[in-house]
């Protein structure tokens, strides 16, 4: 416990001033994680390595948990992996339930974070093992894993499923990246359009632009009422928190944690594809799930502590691989580099001291997270409250920063928030659906460079099936999801006929 | 490995188009799909509108077109506007910040219903200070590029 | 909410305020902010952490706000097209983006046709080759030794990139020694340095790209660990290495690295014994019509920063070599060096 002695004020205030901004920056329509990072690493080069790291890991842990806070106020994922948050958050929050809704999701992110922090301390050399047996044949699995869960929160099966491949598709538009192992050819455009979309259409526009521009399109069209006395979002008349909203949430919350944490650890599958498949393993697995997509707290618990389980999780490939496990970690590399410190195989062992502090570092953040956004929520969750006339513009506005920042200056980004909104409002009016899609768009060019990567490097599609027991696990575990998918299916239309 | 070529499974994917690989296949499926649903939908639906039951139109009967095509046509403006004045003054982020002023003013009048005086200034304050506030923090606090 | 970020603002208000040491002169031809906008997407990289160092420097001698934006090679290209005249906004890459073009990538414009040529600043000498540490290749003579005998040697490396390069030197070793056998050496086609590490785990590429700062603590694995890695080629220059420290990185000494460049290990690059290397080197672009005044300027302060010798510990902390040429000089050491590289593809085409 020597390394105790490092820590000292301006370190406990640097985690709480992280953490805050962190928050802040996930709360924020179009502000991710990964962003409030990258602008404050250059804040760091004056820090010594473990100040500048227990700055950076706060940062991370507030901004991932911030995410929740406009996923269930305002129907907007903060950040892409709280995408699932908003299914059971929001329908909440309009029952009068916002503030429950958003407890739950602090404990949740609570017992995430550190659930995933004890896996990182206690056995992050022997998860790397894990980790690196997962090529990209298994990777593929698990993209595809994660793509069955449009199955089971679609609608109607085949439009759902036709919602979620148009996702795929718009998601392969423009370059198949050399930087992911492609050709660095471009696909699906004209040439008169290859200066624009050379390298597609982003995530985060894409996604703030159906969930935030698209529910402000369609809120124009009838009219923006000003919310009646008798309908006015009402925080008080819902049922108030207590941890019974936790009762048989136990297996939920390891398990979703569990699931985040391992989604983290395999580098290239990315974080959202985390709490997509918890979400689902609720779903399917759950006793109960009837409520899932109309309000359950099981949603939002299983959401969001997958998504701060994906904490823990991608550290640990950085710190015992020396990849990181998603684009927020993959800045605490350049932190790393530029204090001179090496990461790899080797880290743990040769630099214990720094690997102590960080998991404290971690551990602080996660308390502090709780604390702050515990008590914090009664006065965010007031937002609601604000007259849409103010909010709406305010809204956009902060979505068009956002979406110009994410790839650090790109016009054409905030384009496609315009594109993609209009796109949410005309296709849902066309019966298309949205959640599916996104789903489907988030995954899609994961799932195409594991695919055609396998087939190139096995040349045969029996590979899937033949090349480990994991892969056999994995389509067990498939198979499942799809046959629950089917069965409830037709379970529910059976009750409405 | 050398008699792969025979297995009904094997596949040689050709590196110079395996871009084209992927999307082919998706878009393959995509048809099918919509296929599926036309035939699966179809019938039902071309009855329905036959038979007047149901209305082929866009909009809600009393859709209000005027709050709608305003929100499109001043965002359309706001971005044409801030990519412009942004221009003007080369990473100063003054373009963000001197469009959205406007741009919250006339949304915020646009989305007012009964516009009264106390109203007014609410407005105009927020369309004053939001901007000038999001600004400052981004781009001279935080070093974020802005339009 | 609102105090809060009050006390950040003041929090962080005191981290920006900058030492105003000796900034130049206030005939300025630009003013407001700079940003320098880099060929790669990642702020966790070589050309961002080098741009990084750069930046702080300038900023500090223009006394200007500079940022470093990771737009990526082709938004980059696109940026310095559209808002570069007034040199408000400058590109910062490396060999890349004329390596692009030479390998006729989508989007890579020719750059000494297109741009104008900024200063040289830094090296990033961790240019690497690796095999399993059980490989029975142990130089990259055995390499060339086994494609020359008709041994498929699978090399994993990202298309049309920097780590390219090394393969097409590689191949060209193997068909000036033995022609027609050039077609034993396989390009796995990798991204990411994790695909590239996972390709070798699985036993899917004899030989990986990597780096010496990403790869080393592979190397000091044990050999019965499926991730032991040894080292086999660095294909940055030996008098470039030589000026690393002593102890050079992790228990890898400089010594020690340089039995892995040339002239020990060494792949040939022509007939007349020219030896083949490449320093992966960074370096400033501009917009072709940019004024020359902002040139000889921007020339002007990194001349001055590069004297006054702070800058040169700031790379060498993070295993950089400064390696600093104004803008005419740069000019031509790069055409020297895109022409040596084209002259290789072109013998292999042959």
């Amino acid at each position: 416990m020597e390394f105790l002695a490092l820590v000292d004020i301006s370190y406990l205030l640097l985690i709480f001033f992280g953490v805050a901004l962190g928050i802040v920056f996930g709360a924020i329509p179009g502000m991710t994680a990964t962003m409030a990072l990258a602008v404050c690493l250059p804040l760091t080069y004056s820090f010594d390595l473990n100040h500048s790291l227990a700055f950076l890991l706060a940062l991370y842990v507030g901004g991932i948990s911030g995410g929740l806070v406009p996923a269930i106020l305002l129907n907007i994922p903060g950040t892409p992996s709280s995408i699932c948050t908003t299914f059971d958050g929001y329908p909440m929050a309009r029952n009068g339930e916002g503030e429950r809704a958003l407890k739950i999701g602090v404990v949740s992110s609570l017992f995430g974070g550190l659930f995933s922090l004890a896996i990182l301390y206690l056995f992050a050399p022997l998860l790397s093992d894990i980790a690196i047996k997962f090529s990209y044949i298994e990777k593929f699995l698990i993209i595809f894993f994660a793509l069955t869960v449009i199955a089971s929160l679609c609608q109607s099966m085949l439009v759902g499923i036709f919602s979620g491949v148009l996702g795929i598709l718009l998601s392969l538009v423009g370059v198949y990246d050399t930087v992911k192992g492609g050709n660095g050819d471009i696909r699906l455009i004209t040439p008169a359009l290859e200066d624009m979309l050379y390298s597609g259409f982003s995530l985060l526009p894409v996604l703030i632009g159906l969930f935030g521009v698209g529910a402000i399109l369609a809120d124009a069209e009838q009219g923006v009422k000003e919310e009646t006395e008798g309908a006015k979002l009402d925080l008080l008349s819902g049922r108030k928190f207590d941890l019974s909203a936790f009762r048989g949430s136990a297996v939920n919350l390891v398990r979703s944690s569990f699931i985040g944490t391992f989604v983290g650890m395999l580098p290239g599958v990315g974080g959202s594809a985390a709490s997509v498949l918890a979400y689902t393993q609720e779903k399917n697995f759950s006793r109960d799930s009837s409520m899932m997509g109309k309000g359950a707290p099981q949603g939002v618990i299983a959401s969001e502590s997958a998504n701060n389980g994906l904490t823990g999780g991608a550290l640990i490939p950085l710190l015992s691989l020396g990849i990181p496990g998603d684009s927020t970690t993959a800045i605490l590399i350049g932190a790393f580099t530029l204090q001179g410190v090496q990461v790899g195989p080797l880290f743990i062992g040769e630099n214990v001291e720094t690997w102590n502090m960080m998991v404290l570092s971690m551990f602080i953040a996660n308390i502090v997270m709780f604390v702050v956004m515990f008590f914090a929520i009664k006065y965010i969750a007031k937002v609601v409250t604000v007259p849409k006339y103010l909010l709406y513009p305010i809204i956009i506005m902060m979505c068009v920063s956002g979406a110009y920042a994410i790839n650090y200056g790109i016009m054409f980004d905030v384009w496609s928030l315009l594109l993609f909104g209009l796109f949410g409002y005309i296709g849902g009016k066309l019966g298309l659906e949205i959640t599916p899609f996104i789903i489907g768009f988030i995954l899609g060019s994961s799932a195409e460079i594991y695919f055609v990567k396998s087939l190139e490097s096995f040349g045969t599609m029996t590979i899937f099936f033949t090349k480990s027991p994991i892969a056999l696990f994995l389509w067990l575990l498939i198979g499942m999801s799809v046959a629950f998918s089917i069965y409830s299916n037709k379970r529910s239309k059976s009750k409405t006929a | 490995m050398e008699n792969q070529s025979s297995s009904p499974f094997s596949i040689v994917i050709d590196f110079d188009t395996s871009h084209l690989f992927f999307p082919t296949l998706i878009l393959w499926l995509l048809g099918l799909l919509g296929l599926a649903i036309l035939i699966q939908k179809g019938p039902a639906f071309y009855r329905a509108v036959a038979s007047g039951e149901k209305k082929l139109r866009f909009f809600e009967p009393d859709a209000d077109k005027v709050r709608l095509f305003g929100t499109l046509g001043l965002m359309v403006v706001y971005f044409i506007g801030m990519d412009y004045v942004g221009r003007l003054f080369p990473n100063m982020g003054y373009g963000f910040w001197l469009v959205s002023i406007p741009f919250l003013f006339g949304l915020s009048c646009l989305y007012a219903h009964e516009l009264d005086k106390r109203k007014l200034l609410y407005i105009t304050l927020n369309a004053l200070v939001a901007p000038t506030f999001a600004w400052f923090v981004l781009s001279e606090l935080f070093n974020v590029t802005l339009p | 909410m609102k105090s809060l970020k009050a006390g950040l603002y003041i929090a962080l208000g005191t981290a920006f305020a900058l030492s105003a040491s000796t900034a130049m002169a206030s005939d300025a031809p630009i003013s407001g902010n700079l940003r320098i906008v880099i060929g790669s997407n990642s702020t966790g990289g070589d050309t961002y952490q080098n741009a990084a160092i750069i930046a702080a420097h300038l900023g500090e001698k223009l006394d200007m706000n500079v940022r470093v934006d990771a737009v990526g090679a082709v938004a980059g290209f696109r940026a310095l097209k559209q808002q570069g005249k007034t040199g408000a906004t400058i590109m910062f890459n490396h060999d890349q983006s004329y390596l692009g073009n030479l390998y006729g990538v989508k989007g890579y414009d020719d750059i000494f046709a297109e741009y104008k040529i900024g200063p040289t600043i830094s090296i990033n000498p961790g240019n690497a080759y690796l095999v399993p540490k059980d490989s029975p290749y142990k130089t990259v003579d055995d390499i060339i030794e086994a494609a020359g005998k008709g041994e498929r040697v699978r090399v994993s490396v990202e298309r049309g990139s920097a780590s390219n390069i090394g393969f097409s030197a590689l191949e060209n070793a193997v068909k000036m020694k033995y022609p027609g056998a050039e077609k034993n050496l396989a390009l796995i086609n990798t991204g990411s340095q994790s695909d590239k590490n996972q390709a070798l785990f699985d036993g899917q590429a004899d030989v990986i790209h990597g780096s010496i700062q990403g790869n080393e603590q592979f190397t000091r694995l044990p050999a019965d660990d499926q991730k032991a890695m040894r080292f086999i080629w660095i294909t940055a220059k030996g008098e470039t290495i030589e000026q690393m420290p002593e102890e050079g990185l992790g228990e890898t000494t400089r010594d020690m690295m340089l039995q892995w460049t040339d002239p020990v290990t060494s792949v040939p690059q022509s007939a007349d014994g020219d030896l083949f290397n490449f320093d992966k080197m960074f370096y400033f672009m501009y917009n072709k019509d940019i004024d020359p005044k902002i040139v000889a300027y921007f020339d002007e302060a990194m001349t001055e920063i590069f004297e006054e010798g702070k800058i040169q510990s700031d790379f060498k902390r993070s295993f950089f070599i400064p390696s600093f040429r104004a803008s005419p000089e740069a000019e031509k050491f790069l055409v020297n060096k895109k022409d040596d590289y084209a002259e290789i593809l072109s013998a292999i085409q042959k």
